[in-house]
């Protein structure tokens, strides 16, 4: 065993090197001179002295030959042969490979991409010891109602399933993150930080250890109150505490309590959220109070706010552990009732993100990989088409190579050798694309989920390329070059490759090249559309004040009884400043979610689905802040808001669909507020201007405003005499005064800032992606167009040189050409065409839904210029794809054809 | 397939070798199949080529190495020599040839009944 190695091993260092052949040469040779001296001491003739010693020896040339092929691996020497070649004829039609590099790795880098972000999400394991172990706890509801609340637990259910549950080995919890206001130090200025509460087994079950300090003591987490120590994250302790070595027994204030420091952990434990977003420490869960006056966690079974994970003891299958797990929960919501009964629990392992099992996640990645698979393998026909054509014009080489000895295997070995050499460089350059764009498309991903959710949330994510990311491109490599190459190899190397078979195949690749002309005609039509609708959302007046009205923010604590009365003193506060011209509470300011409600007219007629409207609470100054008009009647009274009146403002739109033609004052009409077909009667009072206050897209397609007194208007939006820099700054200083642990939270926006702009950017981030795609599409479309093109002219040559022969003009020939060529271009054009017609559609379909957003800012599904215009794109696109392949055709030369073959 | 007479003689060659370096110390190639044929009473006629394939055998085994040297006569020529394992090989080999041998010798001197 061990000598087979050693001798694999020299055999693979005589192929490096540098001359074992003229060693032994020379070996052979001293060799032979001392059996000529020999032969010569016994006396036989100098010639005869050498012709004997060359027959005591053997054929010199065999020995050399043999040793040589014992000394390297004939294998792979040939593969080196094959790979030398390979680049030779590459880098003879530069052209060509450059097209077939940029298209392979636009194929493996979108491919490569999507698994970068799947492996980041579904893959990339929890950064704790043995990760593969660690479960996490999810439970399912009798309502069916999904979502994040899946996840959390209260306190007394997790000690309850912790001390009856004999499934796991360990069982720990851990808090969503807890927003705290901080003083890092005495005298220092709040800040606002976020920490997460674990179980006492955190830190110690998942096997985290701190880089500084320790982590708790069994003793710091039994007793309510009693221990306020904080781990602190790295990043946390990076970034606010300057990496400070001595942080060891510092003392944090948190929410009115001293934290003291006892560690911090290591750079790789970026937490177990999910999504993944590191908090800022931890803390006991039995510090709950301390961290959040006035709200008790610990002693009431309905407040789920702890995520389950655990690791399974030995010898237990997680099914068994699934149906003991659900016999525990029922005995103790049997205990405790609740309003909505757990009717399953199930395990699944704990990576980032969770759900990652579930069907509608699985089955939205099957479709992602199926329409990147579909361009890889666009890109796959488009190669081997273009391969085809050149294998045509390599005829002579394949055939003199043929004739000189060559086996076809061989041959085909050679051919694959070239394509998955061309693959293994697209997968490289596609590897580097797809690192920067799943950066980029990560970037964009956060941009969006932060204008959605709206919040600042940043999540860790890891998309730094690992094995696996680094193993998928070149396995994706490696069956790319051998799918695109392998047909053409078989095809070319055959022996009678004749002219003018294999109609099948050619339908195949019609049929091939109409699908994807049709999928970037939808593409094209679709980014065109959406580029409109940016142009658009750039100029578009939401119809209201956005740079003078400001959204106020502050954290007013978590304890209720206080809460209140600071939000008052702040807006009292704020309406005595000079600065502010007028104060208005909202529910929801603009732009930053919708509340649609169901309506109806007449008592009598119950409410149809598109019977709905959008509506909001808001204070009196509403319309006067943020300088709505009202058109009619007038807005509400100080006692109707603070009485929360059955009275209503509209918007114009809204009045003149529910009553054309008629006076709206007065009126009645039925909203349902509870969802539950409660009708509550409201009289129309006023008729406001439209505006755009769900979103930038379109003016409201229907708008209730209705009147509430304070603690529903949370949400504070003055408008100031200007927006200078220093009249912000004296508003602020003047409510940081206030209270300080406002001065940590406060922050100011003008709506401008704050909501218009990220919409437009939203626009601007849906066209650029689409316009990405589209120009992939069209990109690999073009090619596909010029490769069977080229196939074709080259299949006709012979045709081609008889016509021109029999008279026939360039004009002929390219007519002829191109009608062949382009024959499933139109057809794929089409098809296209009504595709994207359908995705209009679907697109003016969701409009009904009055809060939706119009990704196209009013221009029409069907705008004509965006379909013809591209239309005639892609026809343009197509004819310069097939006029370099044309003009060839007609620059045969008939003689040249005629002698071809 | 009958028996290939000459993959017979390549495992009994290499373990000749192997002896041959042990006996003599290092030794060029023309050197050890003289050797050989010598102690072989010149019954045994090597076609000396066939030595070097035995010798590249057992250098990629890591049995024996070699280094260029001068000759007697003076001649430049590539020395081999054992190598420790070489020569811990070639204990077990020659043991495993003896015990055949007498196996072989016993069996052969069997008398008909």
């Amino acid at each position: 065993m061990f000598a087979a190695l050693r001798t694999a091993a020299s055999r693979l260092l005589g192929l490096f090197k540098k001359s074992p052949h003229q060693d032994f040469g020379e070996e052979l040779h001293s060799h032979l001179s001392m059996l000529t001296e020999e032969n010569l001491r016994r006396g036989m003739t100098p010639d005869e002295a050498i012709r004997h010693a060359h027959l005591t020896l053997g054929n010199l040339a065999l020995l050399q030959e043999i040793q040589h092929d014992r000394q390297s691996l004939p294998q792979v020497e040939t593969l080196f042969h094959d790979i030398r070649y390979a680049f030779r004829t590459l880098r003879r039609s530069p052209g060509f490979t450059l097209v077939a590099v940029l298209t392979l790795a636009l194929g493996i880098g979108v491919n490569t991409t999507l698994f970068t972000a799947f492996d980041a999400i579904a893959l990339k394991p929890l950064p704790v010891k043995d990760s593969a172990h660690v479960i996490r706890i999810e439970r399912w509801f009798e309502s069916g109602s999904q979502g994040n609340r899946q996840y959390f637990f209260s306190y007394p259910e997790y000690v309850y399933y912790r001390d009856h549950a004999s499934a796991f080995s360990t069982l720990t919890a851990v808090s969503w993150q807890v927003p705290a206001i901080a003083y890092l130090s005495s005298g220092s200025t709040p800040e606002r930080v976020a920490g997460e509460l674990i179980a006492d087994n955190y830190f110690s079950s998942l096997g985290v250890d701190a880089l500084l300090g320790r982590t708790f003591l069994p003793e710091e987490t039994r007793t309510p109150g009693t221990h306020p120590v904080i781990v602190l994250s790295y990043p946390f302790w990076r970034a606010r505490c300057n990496s400070d070595p001595q942080i060891l027994g510092r003392t944090i204030r948190l929410s009115d309590t001293a934290f003291t420091v006892i560690g911090v952990t290591s750079q790789h434990f970026i937490g177990t959220g999910n999504p993944p977003q590191v908090p800022d420490f931890w803390a006991s869960i039995m510090m709950q109070s301390e961290l959040l006056p006035g709200q008790d966690y610990l002693h009431r079974p309905n407040v789920p706010f702890l995520k389950l994970f655990g690791r399974l003891a030995p010898g237990i299958s997680p099914k068994n552990a699934q149906s003991e797990m659900l016999v525990i929960a029922r005995q103790f919501q049997h205990a405790n009732p609740a309003r909505d009964k757990t009717v399953a629990i199930t395990l699944e392992p704990a990576t980032f993100f969770g759900e990652t099992n579930s069907l509608h996640f699985r089955a939205f990645v099957i479709l992602l990989m199926f329409l990147v698979g579909m361009v890889l393998l666009i890109a796959c026909a488009n190669l081997a088409n273009m391969l085809l054509a050149r294998a045509a014009g390599r005829h002579r080489e394949i055939a003199i190579r043929l004739a000189l000895g060559a086996g076809r295997a061989r041959l085909i070995r050679q051919l694959l050798t070239e394509s998955v050499l061309l693959s293994l460089i697209g997968g490289a350059v596609g590897l580097l694309f797809a690192i920067w764009a799943s950066r980029l498309l990560w970037i964009s991903l956060q941009e969006i989920l932060q204008s959605l959710l709206w919040s600042n949330v940043t999540l860790a994510v890891n998309l730094s390329p690992d094995i696996r990311i680094f193993a998928y491109a070149l396995a994706v490599s490696l069956i790319t070059g051998i799918l695109f190459g392998l047909a053409p190899a078989l095809q070319s190397s055959k022996r009678d490759v004749a002219f003018g078979q294999a109609s099948k195949r050619s339908r195949l690749r019609s049929f091939l090249l109409a699908g994807q002309i049709a999928v970037s005609m939808l593409l094209l039509i679709t980014a065109g559309l959406l580029v409109r609708g940016l142009v658009r959302s750039q100029n578009a007046d939401p119809g209201f004040e956005t740079r003078r009205v400001f959204l106020v923010r502050g954290d007013y604590g978590a304890d209720p009884s206080k809460t209140t009365a600071l939000f008052r003193r702040v807006v009292e506060r704020l309406e005595n400043l000079p600065q502010v011209q007028s104060l208005t509470l909202v529910e929801r300011p603009p732009m930053t979610g919708t509340w649609t409600l169901y309506l109806r007219v007449e008592q009598t007629h119950a409410a149809k689905p598109h019977d709905r409207t959008l509506a909001n609470r808001v204070s009196p100054t509403y319309f006067s802040t943020l300088a709505v008009p009202i058109l009619r009647g007038r807005t509400f009274s100080r006692q109707e808001s603070e009485t929360s009146a059955p009275v209503a403002i509209v918007s114009e739109t809204t009045a003149r669909r529910l009553w054309p033609g008629e006076d709206p004052l007065g009126k009645h009409v039925q909203l349902d507020l509870t969802f539950h077909g409660q009708w509550t009667q409201f009289e129309i009072i006023g008729v406001s201007k439209d505006v755009r206050t769900a979103n930038l897209s379109r003016i409201d397609p229907a708008y209730f405003y209705l009147p509430t007194g304070l603690p529903q208007l949370n949400t504070i939006l003055i408008r100031t005499i200007d927006d200078a820099k220093n009249t912000r700054a004296a508003i602020r200083a003047s409510i940081e005064s206030l209270d300080k642990a406002l001065q940590a939270s406060f922050s100011m926006s003008s709506l401008e800032e704050a909501v218009v702009s990220k919409q437009r950017l939203l626009s601007k981030t849906y066209a650029m992606f689409a316009s990405m795609l589209a120009t992939l599409a069209l990109a690999l479309a073009g090619v596909g167009i010029y490769g069977v093109m080229s196939y074709l002219v080259s299949r006709q040559v012979r045709e081609i040189g008889i016509r021109i022969a029999l008279g026939a003009t360039a004009r002929d020939v390219v007519a002829t050409v191109v009608r062949e060529g382009l024959r499933p271009v139109f057809i794929g054009a089409v098809a296209g065409l009504a595709a994207a017609a359908g995705v209009s559609t679907i697109l003016r379909a969701t409009l009904t839904f009055p809060g939706a957003t119009d990704l196209l800012f009013g221009v029409s599904v069907f705008d004509p210029l965006t379909f013809l215009g591209l239309s005639a794109f892609l026809a343009l696109v197509a004819s310069v794809a097939s006029a370099i392949p044309a003009r060839r055709a007609t620059q045969v030369d008939p003689m040249e054809a005629l002698r071809y073959e | 397939m009958p028996p290939d007479k000459s993959e017979i003689l390549q495992g009994t060659l290499d373990l000749m070798v192997l002896k041959t370096l042990d006996a003599m110390g290092p030794l060029h190639g023309y050197g050890i199949a003289r050797r050989i044929e010598q102690l072989s009473d010149d019954v045994l006629h090597l076609n000396q080529g066939t030595i070097y394939a035995s010798l590249l055998r057992l250098i990629q085994r890591g049995w024996i190495k070699s280094e260029w040297g001068v000759s007697d006569n003076n001649r430049k020529a590539k020395f081999y020599s054992l190598t420790r394992s070489g020569r811990k090989q070639l204990d077990a080999q020659a043991k495993n040839w003896r015990r055949i041998s007498g196996i072989m010798g016993r069996l052969l001197s069997l008398a008909r009944s």
